[in-house]
């Protein structure tokens, strides 16, 4: 073969001390600081038209997110719709997913939501009723509705955090499951904090951090 | 990835047929979403005009990249009395020109007490036509100036401080100036992993100043100690405005020169052995102007285009870098011939299997006359492939020989264009002065030595500071 060149071999040249992570972020001896996944919601406020949905879920299954959750419904303004997502990533990744969704044209605006958010989701299930006193029992406990019931079933709507309807249909199972439906999460920030909204047209124009072209500073 | 503002118009069966799997039927806005910076389905005779107005405003705003617009049949057949509106982005799409004061105070202070200071101009340099802002600065404050391979063009590469371009077959100089110095200025760059190596050691002692229009690049491959989101040729002036004092780098330019005449890219070329492809590529830049526009495929020839042509103007080198697709040569230097000036020559630098990729463009240019000179360096392989079998399949060359490679300066006269052949070291210069001086069409079949490899390289995923001279070395 030709085309070598002159020059010292690898191993005579000098090298650096440092190095990086596999993040991309420059190991500091002192505090080297390792990035563990974490849970958390994503609030975007997207222009209602077709393609949109896609175009979100398309991103997080091309870029390989993390992904557990994604509602997605009508919001007061009948041009926007809201996607909640809930994902699980190390920061650097979580980052990454918020500027990739500011991205996307049909994006508004996108927040991460702090971890006392309100976070709920809807699950129906339904379980065999031969025991329907005993259903009902455990139905109470969970603040669940029957919302129908025949004489070999019932099916029950349960509303609260992941956990809490993790837990509820694990009581249920007693009974035998015949299937469930949940919805996944959705959530809305406490309080005067916004989740995911659009700038009025005199805030944009007076933005004061120039470092979110959104105007979501999170 | 390599964002080009392009506009896309598809056609589409008509709307009733939507949906049905009609004859010609694609899901062309579903198959384009990934590849497409924003995409429209073109549902109504009265606003089609506006949704390609859009398209043509959203491809050049901020970041650029290919924009598309799918016409259903009977949409574009259609009339309406709609005019459509002006270009102009929607309203949810926001760009930042300036970077963040703050930050940008901070990352002055560090270049000015910054010992190894580098720049590392992208691509995003000469689409921001922040080119003359970026040699400015370097010129004012003698840092030394690396380029990835699309920023190819936006230094002089001539200029004493330039280092030429860094990654997997950069320079061995600018590959050991980007992995030795303490700061790293990136402007326009997304820190491809061709340019990076591996990430533990890329420029695992400099702090990164980054400058990019798309703050999905800041952070994303490599951590920015300094993120500057805005356009290139503001924040370069932005940073410009805040130094008060160049950085003290007396030593490190020296190293830098050092590093220059160690790793010299002078190659041997043996009068026993057939042509060298590197001889080719400077013999063609000798005969051409500084402003000639060299497009190339991809593959060795691409890095032989890269190596050994010395680019002095921004928009002088147009290549497939991100997609690295062959056969990207002939359509380039197609579209170059008609947006270049008159007095700039249009050299398509191709590889023997890029070019037989899309050789039937040759119509084109014969149809349209086109004054484009293409100069095949023909190895009968796939060489680039080769060179990998070679050097990490223990030489199991698997669909990269092809000894039945048409005689190209042939198939050229049977377009219509003119052909030419090269085999000897004498013969390089006069018909290379000849295809250039025919106005039209032109290809010169340069047989080159089939066993010519490319160096220096870092294997995928290596240390820039350890790339290898020679088969031996990797």
């Amino acid at each position: 073969m030709t085309g070598g060149l002159d020059g010292p071999a690898p191993e005579e040249r000098p090298t650096p001390a440092g190095r990086r992570t596999a993040q991309g972020i420059r190991v500091d001896p002192e505090v080297e600081a390792e990035h563990e996944p974490r849970r958390t919601v994503i609030s975007t406020l997207v222009e209602h038209e077709p393609g949109v949905l896609s175009d979100v879920s398309g991103l997080f299954s091309r870029r390989q997110f993390n992904i557990e959750s994604l509602t997605v419904g009508p919001t007061d303004d009948e041009g926007r719709a809201r996607i909640t997502l809930v994902v699980e990533e190390p920061d650097p990744g979580i980052e990454q997913i918020k500027k990739q969704l500011r991205k996307l044209v049909p994006v508004v605006s996108v927040r991460e939501l702090e971890p006392d958010a309100m976070r709920r989701e809807l699950a129906l299930v339904k379980v065999n009723a031969m025991r329907p006193d005993q259903v009902a029992a455990v139905a109470e406990m969970y603040g669940a509705t029957t919302v129908d019931a025949s004489p070999e079933t019932a099916t029950v709507e349960i509303t609260g955090s992941d956990q809490k309807i993790d837990a509820a249909i694990e009581a249920f199972s007693q009974f035998g499951i015949r299937e469930i439906s949940r919805t996944g999460t959705t959530a809305l920030a406490r309080g005067t904090t916004d989740t995911a909204r659009e700038t009025p047209p005199e805030e944009s124009a007076q933005q004061t951090n120039p470092q979110q072209p959104h105007a979501d500073d999170d | 990835m390599d964002s080009d503002p392009m506009v896309a118009l598809t056609g589409q069966v008509a709307r009733d047929f939507v949906g049905n799997d009609a004859f010609q039927e694609t899901d062309t806005t579903g198959v384009t979403t990934p590849v497409t910076k924003d995409n429209t389905f073109a549902s109504d005779p009265d606003t089609v005009g506006s949704d390609v107005s859009e398209a043509f405003a959203l491809a050049r705003e901020g970041r650029p990249g290919p924009t598309l617009v799918d016409l259903p049949k009977d949409v574009s057949n259609a009339d309406t009395d709609c005019e459509p509106d002006e270009p102009k982005v929607p309203d949810t799409y926001e760009v930042q020109e300036r970077a963040d004061p703050e930050i940008v105070e901070q990352a002055a202070r560090r270049i000015e007490n910054s010992s190894k200071p580098a720049l590392l101009l992208g691509g995003g340099v000469i689409k921001g036509e922040a080119s003359e802002a970026c040699r400015e600065f370097a010129i004012e404050h003698e840092i030394p100036v690396i380029t990835t391979m699309p920023g190819i063009g936006s230094f002089p590469e001539d200029h004493e401080l330039s280092m030429e371009m860094a990654g997997m077959h950069g320079t061995g100089y600018a590959n050991m100036a980007v992995t030795h110095c303490d700061t790293l200025i990136g402007i326009g760059t997304r820190f491809d992993d061709r340019l990076t190596g591996g990430i533990e050691t890329f420029a695992p002692d400099a702090e990164l100043i980054h400058v990019d229009i798309d703050p999905a690049e800041i952070s994303k491959n490599i951590h920015a100690d300094y993120p500057l989101i805005g356009d290139a040729e503001t924040v370069v002036t932005q940073l410009a405005e805040e130094i008060e004092t160049s950085p003290q780098a007396t030593k490190w330019r020296a190293q830098c020169q050092q590093w220059k005449s160690d790793y010299s890219m002078a190659y041997d070329a043996p009068e026993d052995r057939p042509i060298q492809p590197e001889f080719v590529v400077e013999a063609l830049d000798e005969a051409t102007s500084d402003r000639a526009i060299v497009t190339t495929g991809v593959g060795q020839h691409q890095m032989w285009a890269c190596q050994y042509w010395t680019y002095t103007e921004p928009r002088t080198w147009v290549s497939s870098h991100g997609l690295g697709a062959m056969g990207y040569g002939l359509p380039s230097a197609i579209g170059a011939r008609i947006a270049a000036d008159d007095d700039q020559e249009v050299v398509c630098i191709d590889g023997d299997g890029s070019f037989l990729m899309t050789l039937q463009g040759l119509s084109v240019a014969v149809r349209e006359n086109l004054d484009i000179t293409v100069v095949v360096l023909n190895n009968e392989y796939i060489g680039m492939v080769r060179q990998w079998q070679d050097a990490f399949f223990e030489g199991r060359h698997s669909a990269s020989e092809y000894n039945w490679m048409p005689e190209f300066d042939k198939l050229a006269e049977a377009f219509g264009a003119r052909g030419f052949r090269i085999d000897e070291y004498d013969e390089v210069a006069d018909t290379i002065e000849e295809a250039l001086s025919y106005d039209g069409p032109s290809v010169i079949d340069a047989h080159i030595d089939p066993q010519a490899n490319v160096y220096p390289m870092v294997p995928s995923g290596g240390d820039n500071g350890q790339f290898a001279l020679a088969e031996d070395q990797l």
